[in-house]
């Protein structure tokens, strides 16, 4: 794009065709993330607003999409870091999730190994088909809704994302011990539940 | 009859190292720290002899690493992000962010 239509963009203020343009889709990227809609609109409207203002850098080099998702990434990790700068890890008494115990527990004798209520089974299912089913989306939300926020934005960052342990512990104000823990829980949690409400449902009527 | 002595001894061993190695509660933390960082040469014997008399702990990591191909794959996918999770962009927000854009700031 040259200098003269970067101008023209800006002096006709068509900025506001971008909300119609690409709202949606990063409001969807950041209510995955962020798992609240008002914080996710928050965040959008801080991704416009730094657009705005960085125009003349971004120049039309790659697409404007791209850009703006590299922009939301950081609104999105900054609104983390201010409820971690707010709201620092407490004393010891931080709940890291469920640690659910009862998965192990068994009365003949083989406590800590599976409890045949909970032990896993087998699924029948590739990331390609889940990805594109919409009701699993629906049901992963559900299953990430109880755990406490810390862990549930843990474990997006570290599996959706794939941030670097490091990055999401200076993020998050935690240990790598504390993070392990959290992660752990989250999978422990999330592994049941899907299979709970979703494998095994699944398992007669839609996998085919 | 020799078959039924193999499956016999087979199943000897199994016993033994199901009472001997790491329980599943504690295999299944390994497991997930693996998705972290390198395991020891112990942590890598001991998770792979419990896999050998545990289905349970291997279908676990199976379906860690299935959780995590997906998401990483969902991350990614440009189109179509859950419609059904979120209509999108209120009209209200919507009009929001255009009077604080033209507003130019």
């Amino acid at each position: 794009m040259s200098e003269a239509q970067v101008t023209a963009k800006t002096a006709v203020g068509d900025f506001s065709i971008w909300v119609d343009q690409y709202g949606d889709y990063l409001f969807k990227y950041a209510v995955f993330r962020l798992r609240d809609s008002a914080a996710a609109e928050d965040v959008v409207q801080e991704t416009f607003l730094a657009a705005l203002r960085g125009y003349e850098r971004f120049q039309g080099r790659g697409s404007e999409r791209t850009w703006l998702v590299g922009i939301l990434k950081h609104k999105i990790t900054d609104h983390y870091r201010k409820i971690t700068r707010e709201a620092p890890l407490g004393q010891g008494e931080e709940d890291e999730g469920p640690e659910h115990a009862e998965f192990f527990t068994r009365s003949d004798g083989w406590d800590n190994h599976w409890n045949n209520n909970y032990a896993p089974t087998e699924w029948h299912a590739t990331p390609d088909q889940l990805v594109e089913q919409s009701d699993f989306w629906r049901v992963f939300h559900d299953c990430l809704a109880p755990l406490p926020p810390r862990t549930a934005t843990a474990f997006t960052f570290r599996e959706v994302d794939g941030l670097k342990s490091e990055e999401i512990c200076e993020i998050l104000g935690v240990s790598t011990n504390n993070l392990w823990v959290m992660l752990h829980r989250a999978r422990l949690h999330l592994r049941n539940c899907l299979e709970m409400k979703w494998f095994k449902l699944s398992a007669g009527t839609r996998q085919k | 009859m020799k078959i039924a002595l193999y499956e016999k001894a087979k199943h000897a061993v199994r016993f033994w190292l199901l009472r001997r190695l790491p329980a599943c509660k504690e295999t299944v933390e390994i497991v997930s720290q693996s998705f972290e960082r390198q395991l020891s040469l112990r942590e890598r014997i001991t998770v792979k002899l419990h896999f050998w008399i545990c289905v349970w702990c291997q279908w676990y990591m199976e379906h860690l690493r299935l959780l995590r191909q997906t998401l990483r794959a969902k991350s990614t996918e440009t189109s179509d992000m859950d419609s059904s999770l979120s209509p999108g962009l209120s009209i209200d927000a919507r009009e929001r962010i255009k009077r604080r854009l033209s507003s130019g700031e």
